[in-house]
């Protein structure tokens, strides 16, 4: 197989969802009307849609599912836990809890700011996560790892529900952000999101043989020469960034990051020079999917892409859960 | 082991039996004294001599109203649901021989919840009236819970899996059905919708006595089933061939225990929505403050879970008021710290 074949082929299918994406809704918007909006504007029924509502959540999904596939990929690696992914690891709840305790005791609508708390939010939740697993069996173990994070999470839901009540000024605004999709985000964020994640996907294609040799173990790893902890920490840091920037524009998205790096993985390529671009690919994709989907499935209202992503990664997880490869013991 | 060593270890555990009446004795004293407090405090605070005499039926007309038709309803919606999913938690953790085991992680909470807002969805007008008594909406929890709980016990047996695994299954089932009731919420009527965020996330905040009957006749017929079952949970308790040679049926029982469980859970969520941890916590309490026998030790979690609901809806009065936090906000923060430290400590027993 050529090298870069799948590449190509995500990348047309990126191409075809993104153009669909810009079609389809309540209603149907015709190519050329289309076409017309994105090259002259105008504000007839038609150029409205596509431009301020279709192009800002295809972007957003484009954007915050690179992010996400990534980030799982890089939780993936760093654990070497296949079922490690952001949304799971309580990661994203992390970013969630910080972006509403900033909004609610400070009032801050800064993006910056919101988007810098979300990150940190997402590193100190991941780093709490990673401690708890470690003390039990081991970060490797999935069982451990898994009920950790899903555990925090579920303390972290609460803890915001408690604080959300409080203020009834944001919770509305706060509670459609916390479910989590790309319709009527802030596109605004996307300016600073988009450089952040390209710059993350550059550090990591620049970090792959040290991400291929931590793929090894502990050990082997040490002995190529690769410093296991500041690696790791490295890592933990770059997927925290993904969650925290994916968060602050899109709430809370699961399972993608649980997709796509297994879809990357399918390609047939075990390097992550090829990994780290195919699962922020994969994960455009499908976000772009899951997101068309959405608009259909109980037409004419719109289903939350969560629950789509559920129906669609939950399998995947109980089929993840059952391989015998994950170990029998844990 | 010699005689004497017997004799040593015999000696104790008859002396304990008081000490297990005593403990036994106090759970009731702290639960009677929160249900006290939980019928005094409140938008207006009572002393307890008009409640007791508003109790009695001898006080003031606007306390008695106060207490008979708002807050003694809800206080006992509290303690039966408590009482439930304690029950439910327990069943659990000895069917399955797991600590970590509880109706909310293994996924069946949510079951039951997806049961009912199918059950909304499915027999709801276009004028959102139902079509049929909402009498059957406990039903719908009940086939919802067994549906997710025989899923879990499908998955476990099919791949005889450890038991953090099931753990696992259980959890990703619940995200599942935890997707099927946001779906049917967002195509549902708006007004019903944010009606069951709410419902969705614990709270006894409009309990009404019709309801109360209901669970208290539901849990009239499944509260002594479980300490039927009691001297099997005993049996169960040893490793799977010792059971087996005590003669008790083991795939039976654990069954059994299961659709109990999902039972009583079903019955708790459909009136006072997914309050979470309590079935996972007030058994731990039990059996470290009791131990013994299950019966003993299924008596105990009751009384726990009941008062801890009660005093987790008494906290959200108290400390949130005039806002209404779900009760199970105030569960999970109590009940989640404490699944890490036994998910840590069952981690470091294993290595």
């Amino acid at each position: 197989m050529p090298r870069y074949l799948p590449h190509a082929i995500l990348i047309a299918v990126i191409a075809l969802l993104a153009i669909i994406s810009l079609h389809v809704g309540i209603r149907f918007t015709p190519s050329a009307e289309v076409w017309r909006a994105l090259s002259q504007g105008g504000d007839d029924q038609a150029a409205l849609i596509v431009n301020t509502l279709r192009v800002p959540r295809t972007a957003v999904a484009l954007i915050v599912g690179g992010a996400l596939g990534l980030a799982g990929l890089l939780l993936q690696t760093a654990t070497r836990n296949p079922l490690a992914e952001p949304g799971l690891l309580g990661v994203n709840a992390g970013a969630g809890f910080a972006v509403v305790l900033l909004v609610v005791f400070t009032g801050t609508g800064s993006l910056s700011l919101i988007a810098l708390a979300a990150c940190l939010g997402a590193l100190l939740c991941g780093l709490l996560v990673f401690s708890l697993a470690f003390s039990a069996g081991g970060i490797s173990s999935p069982s451990y790892l898994l009920l950790a994070g899903v555990t925090i999470a579920a303390l972290l839901s609460s803890g915001i529900q408690i604080v959300i009540v409080a203020d009834e000024r944001t919770m509305e605004e706060l509670i459609f952000w916390l479910s989590g999709g790309f319709a009527d985000r802030d596109a605004e964020l996307l300016y600073l999101a988009a450089p952040v994640v390209v710059l993350v996907a550059a550090a990591c294609r620049f970090l792959a043989p040290t991400l291929d040799a931590l793929m090894t173990d502990d050990t082997t790893a040490e002995a190529l020469g690769v410093p296991v902890l500041k690696v790791r920490m490295t890592v933990l840091v770059l997927a925290a960034i993904l969650a925290g920037v994916s968060v602050s524009v899109a709430g809370p998205v699961a399972f993608i990051g649980l997709a796509a790096p297994h879809l990357a993985r399918l390609s047939g390529f075990p390097g992550h020079r090829q990994l780290v671009p195919l699962s922020l690919l994969a994960g455009s994709a499908l976000a772009l999917a899951a997101d068309i989907a959405a608009r259909f499935i109980i037409y004419p209202s719109e289903a939350p892409v969560g629950v789509l992503l559920a129906v669609v990664g939950v399998p995947m997880l109980l089929y993840l859960l059952q391989r015998k490869r994950l170990g029998a013991t844990a | 082991m010699t005689a004497a060593s017997f004799a040593q270890r015999a000696h104790p555990v008859r002396s304990r039996i008081p000490a297990r009446v005593a403990i036994l004795v106090a759970c009731a004293t702290v639960l009677c004294a929160l249900a006290l407090a939980s019928v005094a405090l409140g938008s207006s605070g009572m002393s307890l001599q008009r409640v007791l005499s508003a109790i009695l039926g001898t006080g003031e007309r606007s306390d008695t109203i106060i207490i008979w038709s708002l807050r003694m309803p809800r206080l006992a919606m509290a303690g039966l649901s408590g009482l439930a999913l304690a029950l439910a938690g327990f069943a659990l953790q000895r069917a399955t021989r797991n600590p970590l085991a509880s109706p909310s992680v293994l996924g069946i909470v949510d079951g039951a919840a997806l049961g009912v807002v199918v059950f909304l969805f499915l027999f709801s007008n276009d004028a959102n009236a139902l079509t049929v008594s909402i009498q059957w909406q406990p039903l719908a929890a009940v086939l919802g819970a067994l549906g997710f709980a025989g899923l879990v016990i499908l998955l476990a047996a099919r791949t005889g899996a450890p038991p953090l695994r099931v753990i696992l299954y259980g959890v990703a089932l619940g995200a599942l059905a935890k997707a099927g009731v946001t779906l049917f919420i967002v195509d549902g009527p708006v007004h019903r919708a944010s009606q069951a965020a709410m419902w969705l996330a614990g709270s006894v905040y409009q309990a009404r006595w019709a309801d109360v009957q209901v669970l208290a006749i539901v849990l009239g017929v499944l509260v002594p089933l479980v300490f039927l079952l009691a001297r099997r949970m005993d049996q169960l308790q040893l490793d799977e061939l010792s059971a087996q040679a005590t003669g008790l049926p083991v795939r039976a029982t654990q069954l059994m225990l299961f659709a109990l469980a999902a039972t009583l859970t079903a019955a708790a969520v459909s009136f006072a929505g997914a309050i979470g941890f309590v079935g996972l916590v007030a058994p731990h309490a039990a059996r470290l403050m009791l131990g013994g026998r299950a019966g003993v030790q299924a008596l105990g979690a009751a009384l726990i879970g009941a008062a801890i609901v009660i005093a987790a809806d008494l906290a959200v009065r108290v400390l949130f008021a005039p806002l209404e936090v779900p009760a199970g906000a105030v569960t999970a923060v109590i009940g989640a710290p404490y699944f890490l430290f036994i998910l840590i400590r069952a981690g470091r027993v294993h290595a």
